[in-house]
């Protein structure tokens, strides 16, 4: 930086050996500038909305009180085809969303023995789905949904879409792999019973 | 007299009521942005900072240009993640998946990978997810030992059937998304 000017003030850089170890030093020091800048973009940028959002569900959570959610797993516990929905679709979502991850699993207290690794398959499957638009579910992993999110807030497009597309295709997912997961439960099942 | 009093007492305790539980909903949230979300936070932007100054964001992009912009790239990602010896081992924390996400996002905003690529490699990257927490997570649900011993397997060996085609459906959900025409 020239601060009197007029005058012959410029420094030189700094050559030879020193030069080299000098211009290693800053190099080293950008690569956390960068990081800096990215961190400092998140805290200023999405953390504030994600604080009043998490405070505003918390909250909601609370006064409707989590328990209510109990009566559907006693329901979605019979057989029958249009119970299908409900255990890998209904049960799942509100379990992550009203318990959140992990203590959304403990559903699966409700179901039969035959139904529970399907459950907990469609349940897990969600607790990232979910996190595009309600990030209170599993606030430790927001990085899944938020670091492909980050490629597309850098290209200026809405994320509205991406969020409620992930959240409708992973329902369709978690629907999917409950029924796979049964029928592969109930083969191992049966074998290990002919077995025994 | 009596009356009125206890109409205060109730209005009283309700509104201390959902006061209090909207403060401590605050207390929460921000207990976990503290031990959980900042932490994380600082942990990516030390990546992407170093994706960006360095030389390896050409690297990565290279190496993932490939996979992550073709439907069948996407599928052989999956199909990796989903092979039932990795997947316990790439699920913890989903750590794996975050940072994989997080290295996607950049070459995305760097025009490496199309825009409408980040569906379905949402899922391409995770169909891992909870495979390391399987035991656990069926214990939360209070299920018999025997139900452990047959849902581990069950658990794995579906997620090499549904992992690849979670992929195809975001595929399919994708058309239009992110797309000029």
């Amino acid at each position: 930086m020239k601060l009197m000017i007029g005058l012959e003030t410029t420094v030189g850089d700094p050559t030879g050996a020193w030069g080299a170890l000098a211009d290693g030093a800053e190099y080293f020091i950008s690569i956390f500038q960068e990081g800096g800048a990215v961190l400092l973009s998140l805290m200023g940028g999405i953390l504030p909305t994600l604080i009043v959002l998490l405070t505003a569900v918390n909250a909601l959570v609370r006064l409707i009180g989590p328990e209510k959610i109990e009566n559907l797993g006693v329901k979605a516990s019979q057989p029958g085809l249009q119970w299908y929905p409900v255990r890998y679709m209904v049960l799942p979502l509100l379990a992550v969303f009203f318990l959140t991850n992990p203590m959304a699993y403990t559903m699966g207290r409700f179901l039969p023995e035959k139904y529970k690794p399907a459950f907990y398959d469609s349940a897990v499957s969600y607790v990232h789905p979910i996190t595009g638009i309600f990030p209170h579910a599993n606030p430790g992993e927001l990085f899944v949904y938020l670091g492909i999110a980050a490629g597309i807030q850098t290209l200026g497009y809405g994320l509205g879409d991406l969020a409620l597309r992930y959240l409708l295709v992973g329902l369709v997912v978690i629907f999917i792999r409950g029924i796979v997961t049964e029928l592969i439960t109930a083969r191992m099942m049966a074998r290990k019973g002919a077995a025994a | 007299m009596s009356g009125i009093n206890a109409i205060l007492v109730k209005v009283g305790r309700s509104v201390g009521g959902v006061v209090g539980t909207l403060y401590q909903a605050g207390r929460e949230t921000v207990d976990t942005t503290i031990r959980n979300i900042i932490p994380f936070m600082a942990f990516i932007s030390f990546i992407i900072g170093l994706v960006l100054t360095t030389g390896i964001g050409d690297w990565i992009a290279n190496g993932i240009k490939g996979l992550a912009s073709s439907l069948v790239g996407l599928l052989i990602v999956s199909v990796v993640c989903a092979i039932p010896i990795l997947s316990p081992l790439l699920g913890p924390g989903a750590v794996i998946a975050q940072i994989v996400g997080t290295l996607l996002g950049v070459e995305i905003g760097r025009g490496t990978i199309p825009a409408q690529y980040s569906l379905p490699a949402l899922f391409a990257i995770n169909p891992q997810v909870g495979c390391d927490f399987i035991p656990v997570g069926l214990a939360l649900g209070e299920a018999e030992p025997e139900t452990v011993e047959v849902g581990v397997p069950a658990v794995l060996f579906s997620r090499l059937i549904t992992g690849p085609l979670s992929v195809v459906i975001a595929y399919f959900a994708s058309f239009g998304l992110y797309s000029s025409n």
